[in-house]
């Protein structure tokens, strides 16, 4: 076991809240772990030195952060700030239906469901979803009423100072019916470390809008997830963007524990210098009748190196299960790397299935074609891996986000060496 | 007006591809707003002729020269050609997803302004522009907001191919096989859309299998392609006498069932 666990192991048995038994629970399971290793499967090609090294702290000072802004957004901003729930950026009025509120003020009955609710959705296979459990500071309970329709998205910000050590927890339930989109952010200066764990419990016939940016570079330790349940007639749809850093590393879960639930992710990653983004993505068909459909691409420049796992597994009674799933690579340099590791696990006979994942180079057609219209070469190619991308930009429904995030990805691009 | 100074010059040309021979010998002279048609049977070289002047990878130039305004086109990269002056409508343009047609279209006429020592344009002057070539070619406004010809049916792609020569302004536009997969319709829109941009200076090669384009489109010369080469040239009566006996007659030429489509 390394320092690191030890000393956050000892720092979480000193925490004695509503949460106690969830925590003591987490900590146990914490005490038979084995810290990862370049054996450890899940680990394997993401190498925990940032987190071994870390100097980061939990950091009590009042910090003023605000998330940035975003143009033609107008969202109900739920902001952690070094780990702390910051409810001063909470608006005053939330619309009907919605609920947003810290698990220790709630009245003992919501509380008791909280509780109960806590960490059932999200593995317990994930290591520092574990540490997450043990150290949350401030866990946020949101809940959205049976058929409300949430017009304003919800903006889960994680904002980090210089240094800062924060651990954010957040869960969201969605009544059966109720429509609502969750946008999950983390903006953290150098030095710092994050653990950020969301919980959606999607009830029948609800539908999810989900987006998480990762766009935190540099010397940033970065470890969450987003974790989804979804019941009969569900939907969701996901769109992941991602830079990397010293260690960036989400692991999305996706639960098909209802029947014709229908789950849609879009990832996209963007990786340079010499930064690490991981991937996992699971996705269970427990159940019959369900859609999964996944589409994950990236773009891998200099000595950067990109991790994905996509697994579905395919239970034995999920009959009639139609699932996709798809990862291209287009890889910038020689030293560029990618670790792309598609799974499907299949025990169900009647179902339809693909995966596929691909490493290549541009489209040389595509590359011929814009040079007879005059287009230089290099130009050619960043427009190229740009759409690349920008496909799956246009597949995202918010379209306030999609112009906010298609220029910092342009930008990105242009930043880019291209060979 | 007349001009004598030639626009294209290609002497004795011999091109290959993945070490095949498939140009071997090819001359010919275009003077400014001429419009040359090149006719042949399947597997002559028509196509092969567009890449080769265009500069496409792995289009091998074995012997011969080519000059466009006197400059040597061998010796320019694709992108150079196309400053140039050098157009090349595809038979099979390319479906490019996620690069949208106004973004594309803009950065080709910027490169092309840029190499002319120009400003860029501004995209709201661009719009302008785009939009109103759009109604030329009879493309919704929409079209320019899709992916490169994504999704795009034959005609619409040649419409669109049609829409860059437009904002582009060439010198020189190479028409491949401009009239496959198209309708009489489809057709019709296509060339009026070139006739509207024949002038004083500018040229075209029109690459066709069939005399039909040539119907709407009249070339003042025509050659025909065949083993590589120009064995026959005359003026736009030879394309009639190729409908009316086909390829038949030409030399060692492929057995008939290989002539049709």
């Amino acid at each position: 076991m390394s320092e690191w666990l030890e000393s956050a192991i000892a720092r979480a048995q000193g925490i004695n809240d509503w949460l106690a038994p969830k925590r003591a629970n987490a900590l146990d399971l914490l005490a038979n772990s084995q810290w990862p290793t370049r054996k450890t499967e899940a680990w394997r090609y993401t190498p925990l030195r940032p987190v071994e090294r870390t100097q980061a702290k939990v950091l009590t000072d009042e910090v003023n952060l605000k998330p940035i802004a975003i143009a033609d957004l107008s969202a109900i901003e739920l902001v952690f700030v070094n780990g702390k729930f910051d409810p001063s950026q909470l608006a005053d009025m939330l619309p009907d239906g919605v609920s947003i509120a810290l698990g220790r003020d709630l009245d003992s009955t919501k509380q008791t469901d909280a509780l109960n609710a806590f960490s059932t959705i999200k593995p317990q296979r994930h290591l520092f979803g574990l540490v997450n459990d043990a150290l949350a500071q401030d866990v946020v309970i949101v809940t959205v009423a049976e058929g409300v329709d949430i017009a304003q998205p919800i903006r889960i910000s994680s904002l980090l100072s210089l240094g800062a050590e924060s651990h954010t927890r957040v869960q969201v339930s969605l009544g059966a019916g109720a429509r609502l989109t969750v946008i999950e952010d983390v903006q953290a200066q150098g030095d710092s470390l994050n653990t950020a764990f969301v919980e959606y419990n999607v009830a029948a016939k609800a539908h999810l809008e989900h987006y998480r940016f990762a766009l935190q570079t540099g010397t940033n330790v970065a470890i969450g997830g987003s974790h989804f349940n979804l019941h009969d007639h569900a939907k969701m749809h996901s769109s992941i963007v991602a830079f990397g850093s010293d260690l960036s590393r989400l692991d999305t879960d996706i639960i098909h524990a209802g029947e014709y639930a229908d789950a849609k992710l879009n990832a996209m990653y963007l990786l340079d210098n010499k930064e690490l983004f991981d991937l996992h993505a699971t996705v269970e068909h427990a159940m019959a009748n369900g859609t999964t459909q996944e589409n994950v691409r990236g773009i891998v420049a200099d000595r950067a190196r990109a991790v994905f796992n996509g697994r579905i597994h395919i239970h034995r009674d999920a009959q009639k299960t139609s699932a996709e799933l798809n990862n291209r690579n287009l890889l910038m340099s020689d030293k560029a790397e990618i670790n792309t590791k598609p799974e499907l696990e299949i025990y169900a006979d009647d179902v339809k299935c693909a995966h596929g994942a691909t490493v290549a180079e541009i489209d040389k057609q595509a590359l011929y074609y814009l040079e007879t219209r005059g287009i230089s070469r290099s130009k050619a190619q960043v427009m190229l891996n740009f759409g690349f991308i920008n496909e799956l930009i246009d597949l995202m429904p918010n379209a306030a986000l999609a112009e906010w995030v298609r220029p910092i990805i342009r930008e990105r691009f242009a930043q880019m060496d291209v060979e | 007006m007349s001009n004598t100074k030639s626009l294209l010059t290609i002497k004795d040309l011999h091109a290959s591809v993945e070490e095949k021979q498939i140009i071997k010998g090819l001359s010919l002279d275009i003077k400014p707003g001429e419009v040359h048609a090149i006719m042949g049977p399947n597997g002559a070289g028509k196509s092969t002729l567009g890449y080769v002047l265009s500069g496409r990878d792995g289009y091998h130039v074995e012997s011969g020269s080519v000059t466009l305004n006197g400059d040597d086109l061998l010796a320019m990269e694709t992108e150079e050609r196309a400053r140039a002056g050098l157009f090349l409508a595809f038979q099979y343009p390319v479906e490019i997803p996620g690069v949208s047609n106004l973004e594309f279209l803009k950065a080709a006429v910027d490169a092309q302004r840029q190499a002319r020592g120009e400003d860029s344009i501004t995209s709201a002057d661009f719009l302008k522009e785009a939009k109103a070539a759009c109604k030329q070619v009879n493309l919704p406004v929409s079209f320019l907001k899709r992916g490169v010809n994504e999704g795009f049916s034959g005609g619409e792609k040649k419409r669109n191919e049609l829409m860059q020569m437009l904002l582009l302004k060439p010198k020189l536009c190479i028409l491949d096989e401009t009239d496959s997969g198209l309708d009489i319709d489809a057709l019709q829109v296509v060339a009026e859309g070139v006739n509207s941009q024949r002038s004083d200076d500018r040229s075209f090669i029109v690459v066709t299998h069939y005399q039909r384009l040539l119907d709407y489109i009249k070339p003042d010369f025509v050659h025909v392609l065949s083993g590589g080469k120009i064995v026959k040239s005359g003026d736009a009566s030879l394309a009639l006498e190729l409908e009316a006996q086909g390829y038949a007659w030409l030399q060692n030429e492929p057995a008939e069932d290989e002539l049709e489509g």
